[in-house]
């Protein structure tokens, strides 16, 4: 963190401001009155500790809401019966929590919600976002919860019981039951087959090796019919599609295996395998298991669809307004949107006229002018007209929905190389099935008492878990670990052609830059003013606009209030302050009559603040380059990368940045079609492309590309067709996810190698007879923990 | 010997026993959420001992 930025949230520092806050005896910058009541707020709960334990400081985090009232709609018994489950005294509801980054924030959350009075208990898991509160509800209404986190500056959700019930715990429930039962019964199982063993030296009693046998057995049962159900399962729907899988040579081993126990067990037989039989499963149920966990991890939680729409809609009832929860609304409602809001659903405005900013959606950065009849779709943001829009579609119906559905199968699918991975492996339970049966038929005509005891062993060595495992595994380990490295991998080829690519190209607005034009320049025409008091006219001028612009004069100082202020669709916004009229936006509408001053070096967007019709100052507004993007740049090329730059900009832009980053390789003024012209001839030179934007317009481009990564804050649309999402503000993951990428092939190669030589050496060796079953399945067991062991490594690296 | 019997069955029935409450347990949701209580210990809160927030 640079001294320039917020110590708070670490965006930076506004030049000519003097916000500072105390912490631990020393003056910290903060970048705003926001900021400031936060970080103080921190402070003063004794909880300063935040900032040392903290990962980092994320951007743009802990800003506090502006609108208490939206959550008073909360407070009602009705919402009450909604989102939470009342037990007497105390509710409990879950709340999605968003805006939050790290295990830092999921301490402050807990500590001041428990010392929030009436709050019992609050529990946040920060890796799904979730938390879990309970509280007294006669002291306390949902709102007030909800108020508090937003105080925070956090994004709460609050979750309806049934989309707070997610499947995966459900999965995981009862994945731990089949584990604890097999790894329990295991252990008692190995603690009987020892005494059968030492019997079998030192001589036992019939009878006893009877009842020996019987307990195993009775531990056994469970341990098959309940821990190891799921691969019979999975072996018959193999069978059933015809397509037999790696489970079916499992399902068979411990079926074959269970029964010949059995037998053997009633008719004082040679020998038992229960201990093979609960120790194969134990290992391939722990494995499953872990395998399961880096599953779930890397299910995304920062795309939910509920948390980009509002919490609360203005409903028209019989003419009057009435705030209720967005959850409540149907197709065919009446809602009232006004300047600033969020627009909840999909519809068609029947009143109004407005503009709407439909970036999430299109990436048109540009707003839209939308009039009654048109469309307006959920997850724009109406900006300056009040609206009544008469709702078409909402939730998972929306267009904003169909995206979100889009992406989600994107991260379920299995990428092309493990479904190969998975191809192979069915060819080998073939093979593996004709050797046993082969083994079986040579060792029946060789030693008939043998043939059953080699046959067991044989297929439970050859099991193709380790192959199976090899590919998926690292995968999986790799895509939690990018996702932790602020990389979401929603298209498992990315990591495999990441590793291979060669050149990156990158576009330039939003992607190398930041996307939304900061302040660079102030000229005071007017000396009477300084520039710092001229910034806060700007910004009192610029409470009332909700345009992109605005958002570069946050507002600093509560001081200056203007009244009777106005907003000029396409010009500029007005109000009075001491008695003048200030203006601020165009040339012609700020001061029409004032010379305009020769333009500063840098190239940006002139916006001029004018008081009755005198021009007091010019502002320069440009985009800036993402904080770290030049080191990213280096430690790519130094990664064996070349780096180009295509824009649809001007050529004096593109060649100013370019020039700026050292990229020699860059090309302006491209249309889509143009930047995919540049893609495909690299790859015909038989360059591995890795592009990087976002925008509506380069997503036919991001596809083009072997591979591609979007800045999440991009359009909706990029991402849905970007292999890799970036949610964070710096371009600096990408260096290290091609390093992590190749690191990853590395692995995959390494457990495909020990694989292959496991299996080789082991099968020759089974077949021979040379393997007694336990040996066997301490073998097929090892040999896949060690091909999961290999792969974790990846969740450590950096 | 003959207390075998006695004591396996015995060791059985505690078995059973465990994994009924280890069933319970996941059941009541204490399993759900694996994470968090690794990164708890490394919270602890040295302003004010508070109550019933942490388990």
């Amino acid at each position: 963190m640079s001294h320039s930025d917020c110590f708070h949230c670490a965006l930076p520092v506004p030049p000519n401001e003097e916000f500072q806050v105390e912490i631990d005896g020393k003056l910290k910058a903060v970048c705003c009155p926001g900021c400031k009541a936060v970080a103080e707020l921190i402070r003063d709960s004794g909880m300063s500790n935040y900032y040392t334990m903290r990962d980092a400081p994320t951007p743009g985090v802990g800003r506090p809401a502006d609108d208490q009232a939206e959550w008073q709609v909360f407070d009602s018994a009705e919402m009450l019966a909604t989102f939470a489950t009342v037990a007497g005294d105390t509710a409990t509801a879950t709340i999605y929590v968003g805006k939050m980054y790290c295990t830092a924030c999921s301490w402050l959350i807990e500590t001041t919600l428990a010392k929030t009075s009436g709050i019992s208990s609050a529990n946040v898991n920060p890796i799904t976002h979730r938390l879990s509160v309970s509280w007294d509800s006669h002291v306390l209404g949902l709102g007030g919860v909800l108020a508090t986190l937003a105080n925070l500056g956090y994004e709460p959700q609050p979750l309806a019981p049934e989309s707070a019930a997610r499947p995966e715990v459900a999965e995981q429930r009862t994945a731990l039951k089949r584990l604890l039962v097999a790894s329990l019964g295991m252990m008692q199982v190995m603690m009987f087959a020892i005494g059968l063993y030492a019997g079998d030296f030192q001589g036992m009693s019939g009878e006893m090796q009877t009842f020996l046998r019987v307990i195993s057995l009775i531990v056994t049962t469970p341990v098959v019919f309940y821990s190891a159900r799921p691969f019979f399962e999975s072996a018959w729907r193999g069978v059933a599609a015809r397509s037999p899988g790696m489970d079916l040579p499992v399902a068979i081993a411990i079926g074959a295996a269970y029964a010949a126990s059995i037998y053997a067990t009633f008719t004082n037989g040679e020998a038992v395998w229960f201990d093979s039989v609960v120790m194969f499963v134990f290992f391939l149920t722990l494995g499953r298991f872990l395998e399961m966990r880096a599953r779930h991890r890397s299910i995304d939680r920062s795309t939910a669809l509920s948390t980009m729409l509002p919490n609360t809609v203005t409903r028209i009832e019989n003419g009057a307004n009435r705030v209720v929860p967005a959850a409540q609304i149907v197709p065919g409602d009446r809602l009232l949107f006004r300047p600033g809001d969020a627009i909840a659903a999909d519809g068609i405005i029947t009143t109004g006229k407005t503009t709407v900013d439909e970036a999430l959606l299109s990436g048109e950065a540009r707003p839209q002018s939308r009039t009654g009849g048109d469309a307006v779709v959920a997850g724009s943001i109406n900006i300056d007209g009040a609206i009544e829009v008469e709702v078409r579609a909402t939730g998972g119906n929306t267009a904003l929905g169909m995206i979100s559905r889009l992406s989600e199968r994107a991260r379920y699918a299995r990428p092309a190389f493990v479904q190969l991975a998975d191809r192979i492996a069915s060819y080998i339970v073939v093979a593996i099935l004709f050797i046993a049966a082969v083994v079986a038929i040579s060792w029946y005509l060789y030693s008939p008492e043998r043939a059953f005891v080699v046959t067991l062993s044989v297929l439970v060595v050859t099991c193709p878990c380790a192959l199976a495992l090899a590919t998926p595994a690292a995968f999986a380990a790799a895509g939690t670990r990018l996702a932790e490295l602020q990389l979401l991998v929603t298209n498992g080829n990315a990591i495999e052609v990441l590793s291979r690519a060669t050149t990156v190209l990158f576009d330039k607005t939003g992607t190398l830059t930041r996307g939304t034009p900061v302040i660079t320049a102030t000229q005071v025409v007017e000396r009477v003013f300084n520039e710092s008091q001229c910034l806060r006219y700007a910004a009192a001028l610029e409470t009332i606009s909700t345009h992109p612009i605005a958002n570069a004069f946050v507002a600093r100082d509560t001081a200056i209030v203007a009244t009777d202020q106005r907003v000029a669709v396409g010009d500029g916004v007005e109000g009075t302050i001491d008695g003048q009229r200030w203006r601020l936006g165009r040339h012609d509408y700020a001061a029409p009559d004032a010379m305009i001053p020769a333009a500063d070096a840098r190239n940006g967007t002139r916006v001029f603040l004018g008081a009755d019709g005198q021009l007091i100052a010019v502002f320069t507004l440009a985009d800036e380059l993402r904080p770290g993007t030049a080191e990213t740049l280096q430690k790519l090329e130094a990664l064996g990368l070349r780096l180009g730059l295509v824009s649809g900009d001007s050529d004096d832009a593109v060649r100013t940045t370019a020039g700026a980053l050292a990229i020699e390789n860059y090309h302006a003024a491209c249309s889509p079609g143009d930047k995919l012209d540049i893609i495909h001839r690299m790859q015909g030179a038989g360059d591995v492309v890795v592009m990087v934007g976002d925008g509506i317009n380069d997503a036919p481009v991001l596809a083009g590309a072997d591979t591609s990564v979007a800045p999440s804050h991009g359009a909706m649309l990029a991402q849905t067709s970007a292999d890799i999402v970036m949610p964070g503000e710096s371009l600096e993951p990408l260096a290290t996810g091609v390093r992590a990428a190749r690191q990853t092939m590395r692995i995959v190669r390494q457990n495909l190698a020990w694989a292959i030589v496991y299996n080789a050496t082991a099968l020759p060796l089974a077949a021979m007879g040379h393997v007694p079953p336990w040996a066997a399945a301490i073998g097929m067991s090892a040999s896949s923990l060690i091909v999961v062991l290999n792969a974790l490594r990846l969740s450590r690296y950096a | 010997m003959n207390i075998l019997y006695l004591l396996i069955p015995l060791a059985l029935l505690l078995l059973g026993v465990a994994v009924w409450i280890f069933f319970w347990a996941v059941g009541s949701g204490q399993f759900d959420d694996l994470d968090t209580p690794a990164m708890r210990i490394v919270m602890d809160d040295d302003t004010k001992p508070d109550d019933e927030s942490s388990e």
